[in-house]
């Protein structure tokens, strides 16, 4: 009975082992002692699977990152580890070139992310150093981040689909997934919506068919039994989500400090242990986010596995990540008082075996009062920011604009957000959330408003404008459409259909501590994405919930807890509604090669098996997801008993994300030549 | 886009070629009369950044800032006069204007100015 919940979990450790190894072996093929050469956007993945003492191990002498000037190494061998941009490699040649001239002599070794293409051979060749070097890839795929959660950490991912329209994302997702099939099973069936979607659904099966020869692995010739679907969602279908602001825990964490390959930066006051937490009377210009400090070091953040005992557990966090922010404050007080009162409780230990016991608490209650303390310094870092006018003006007009109230208003509020220097991805995450909720914003307001946009942050944000309103993205749109962009017409979404047949909004947010929808992480709207996966794997959720909150609440009293999880019947029931949203919608069973009627009959019968064991539903979501989607697909999960939810995605994402990354920001990172990347 | 690479191009005169061929392109699309007066906007805007450097001997950057900025910069340093100028040549709102001259005097620790305001 206890074990129910352990019971068919996919274990995905081996995803990690395969990228380590995968690295060593890689890292191995090329004798001797060696420089490293990172590509800044590796790194940081590449932190997640191995520590600097494993590369050193394997003959690994010195780091750098790639960056465009000349380059000194001690050792002969030189490798380079990258993905295949065009701009990395020309930098690469050139370093190449440089050697050349100086007459020092190197042998350089390629080491593509995630493989090779034919690009940058041809690249290299153009700049006549193909000859020196030798070119061979890394396989990075799915890293998991959580137990619950996997990602490829690619991520431009979304720009490069949407905006560059170059499909190589794409292709690495179905590489992954088919990776992942590998090892767990066919996926039973492939559920998903959105064009994009659509294209790494038919690349999947493709590539199963084509590697139909005798590399094949026997996992790949039958269904899984643990995996009960894939749902694969693009990120086009949902752009409203990504647009507001997130209201969870880890994701105001995400959204005021950022979190990069689940790194957080942190003044290091907060995570020295000797220093008492201090006093609440500073928060002021002190404790206001300081990204800017120095001394910022780097502190891993993300719990660790639960069957990892010997590694530090942050269930504190664990407990908090998705909790709505309105609640954090709560929770962290109780645990304070909850560890005072175990402190207390030992202190009374009087006889031997007692003391004994305490005495192997101990540690356990000093590394919970060390992570309580990081949380209450984080909170604390993010409260200011939630509290300025600016903030909370645009949690306000954010929620207006989802119920669609009073919309003009809205937008001239929005104005007024660009008059008071607001930041530009904020503003301009409102004014596409605006057009896409009501259709496109007038022609007559629109100009003005990105004239003020341009004047107030730079006309070099144009490129960023022309992004989101045309083809495909299409998010900032006049209204009426001008005659040549007919085809955008198509990639609206009827938002105020949605809203009511899948009750987006939730008039009367409940309890944030004991919620019982999903809207509760944006205190009050569902993520659309995340009531789409429900259309296939909890359907009583979105129509008991559109009988009204107090049925679905009544409901789960009456069936004294979860639901049983049905079974994955696809779209069945809501096939009108995702009629009405653009892009191709799909349900494809998979079955084995040597699939046959037999074995359908046998999918049935092992289908209805299924209701004695657990099984995991994989979503994935292609141009990256938001943690409050992740928070809330784990509320998801929790309800249905018998359905764990595995969330696969190219990459975490936030609003600020896809909009820095639209404006080109590149950032180089802090890091300068001489720094060894930290791992 | 010649656009994305005049952002990256630090020296003034090829920046703003680079931007007047992006303009030019514009103009050609009906559809971008907008982005094409944008250009143009935004190549007055530098033309007239280069002459406040001149102005001031060059011991201001103005160069490549935005309107916003540029306005900010001329307030702070005592050059109200130039920035009610840029505010007449671009047409910028009163609404915007006084936030940023509002906030400009706070930092300026003006505070005469600030009561005149």
């Amino acid at each position: 009975e206890v074990d129910i919940e352990d019971e068919g979990k996919v274990d995905l450790s081996l995803l990690r082992e395969l990228g380590k190894n995968g690295l060593i072996n890689a890292l191995n093929s090329v004798n001797g002692v060696k420089t490293l050469v990172l590509d800044p956007t590796v790194a940081g993945p590449l932190g997640l699977l191995t520590e600097v003492s494993l590369l050193k191990q394997h003959g690994v002498d010195k780091m750098f990152w790639l960056e465009a000037g000349p380059l000194t190494a001690t050792t002969t061998n030189i490798v380079y580890l990258t993905r295949g941009k065009i701009s990395w490699i020309k930098i690469i040649a050139d370093q190449i070139k440089r050697h050349v001239k100086d007459g020092t002599k190197h042998l350089y070794t390629i080491l593509l992310v995630p493989r090779t293409s034919s690009l940058v051979s041809r690249v290299l060749e153009e700049e006549g150093v193909l000859g020196e070097v030798t070119i061979s890839a890394f396989n990075m795929q799915f890293i998991p981040l959580e137990d619950d959660l996997l990602s490829l950490e690619h991520e431009n991912a979304f720009k490069e689909i949407w905006v560059d329209g170059d499909e190589t994302a794409v292709f690495e997702s179905a590489q992954a997934l088919i990776t992942f099939q590998k090892l767990f099973g066919l996926f039973p069936r492939i559920i998903g919506k959105g064009d994009s979607a659509g294209r790494l659904t038919g690349l999947l099966q493709r590539q199963i068919k084509e590697l139909d020869g005798g590399s094949k692995s026997d996992k790949l010739l039958t269904r899984s039994d643990k995996i009960d679907s894939l749902i694969i969602l693009d990120r086009r279908v949902d752009m409203i989500t990504p647009m507001l602001t997130q209201l969870t825990y880890e994701g105001l964490v995400e959204e005021t400090l950022g979190i990069k390959n689940s790194y957080v930066e942190l003044p290091a006051s907060l995570l020295t242990t000797a220093k008492p937490p201090q006093g609440t009377s500073q928060v002021d210009a002190n404790a206001s986010p300081s990204l800017a400090t120095p001394s910022a070091s780097t502190l891993q953040k993300e719990p660790k596995k639960k069957h990892q005992l010997t590694a530090t557990n942050d269930i504190l966090f664990r407990e908090l990540r998705d909790l709505n922010f309105s609640g954090v404050g709560l929770r962290l007080n109780k645990t304070a008082r909850r560890l005072e009162e175990d402190f207390k409780g030992n202190l009374k230990a009087k006889t031997v075996a007692q003391l004994r016991d305490f005495v192997g608490k101990l540690g356990g209650l000093q590394s919970q009062q060390q992570s309580l303390r990081i949380h209450i310094g984080l909170t604390e870092m993010i409260t200011p920011s939630t509290r300025t006018e600016v903030f909370n003006k645009s949690l306000e007009i954010q929620q207006n604009l989802l119920s669609n109230y009073e919309t003009s208003t809205q937008i001239a509020a929005i104005e007024d957000l660009i008059a008071q220097g607001a930041s530009m991805q904020l503003v301009l995450r409102l004014l596409c959330l605006a057009s896409i909720v009501t259709g496109g914003i007038k022609t007559k307001t629109l100009e003005p408003l990105k004239r003020e946009i341009l004047q107030s942050y730079g006309y070099e944000y144009l490129p960023v404008i022309l992004a989101l309103s045309s083809p495909p993205l299409g998010l900032l749109l006049p209204n009426p459409l001008p005659p040549s962009a007919a085809s955008l017409a198509s990639t609206k979404i009827p938002y105020s259909n949605l809203r009511k047949a899948l009750r987006l909004v939730n008039e009367d947010p409940d309890d944030f501590d004991d919620p019982a929808d999903i809207s509760y992480v944006y205190s009050g709207y569902a993520p659309m994405s995340v009531r789409l996966v429900q259309c296939v794997a909890q359907k009583g959720a979105v129509l008991k919930v559109g009988e009204g909150g107090d049925a679905a609440r009544k409901g789960k009293g009456v069936a004294g807890g979860k639901a049983r999880a049905h079974p994955i019947v696809g779209w069945k029931g809501f096939e009108d509604v995702l009629e009405s949203i653009p892009g191709e919608t799909f349900d494809v069973a998979q079955v084995g090669p040597t699939g046959t009627e037999a074995s359908i009959a046998q999918t049935v019968a092992s289908s209805l098996l299924s209701s004695e064991k657990s099984s995991t539903t994989v979503v994935f979501f292609l141009g990256g997801c938001t943690y409050t989607e992740i928070a809330a697909l784990r509320w998801v999960g929790r309800q249905n008993k018998g359905r764990r939810i595995l969330i696969a995605t190219t990459g975490i994402v936030s609003g600020a994300s896809i909009m820095n990354s639209l404006a080109g920001a590149v950032s180089s990172g802090a890091a300068s030549k001489d720094t060894t990347p930290q791992l | 886009l010649s656009l994305e690479e005049a952002t990256k191009i630090p020296d003034p005169t090829s920046r703003i070629t680079a931007i007047k061929s992006a303009q030019k392109f514009f103009s050609e699309d009906k559809e971008r009369q907008f982005e094409a007066k944008m250009m143009d906007e935004s190549i007055r805007l530098l033309t007239s950044q280069q002459q406040l450097e001149k102005e001031a001997d060059g011991k201001i950057d103005f160069f490549g800032l935005s309107v916003n900025d540029t306005v900010t910069t001329c307030l702070l340093n005592g050059m109200s006069r130039k920035a009610d100028k840029i505010k007449a040549d671009f047409k910028v709102p009163d609404k915007r204007f006084w936030y940023l001259k509002l906030y400009s005097l706070t930092k300026a620790r003006d505070f005469e100015g600030l009561d005149n305001f």
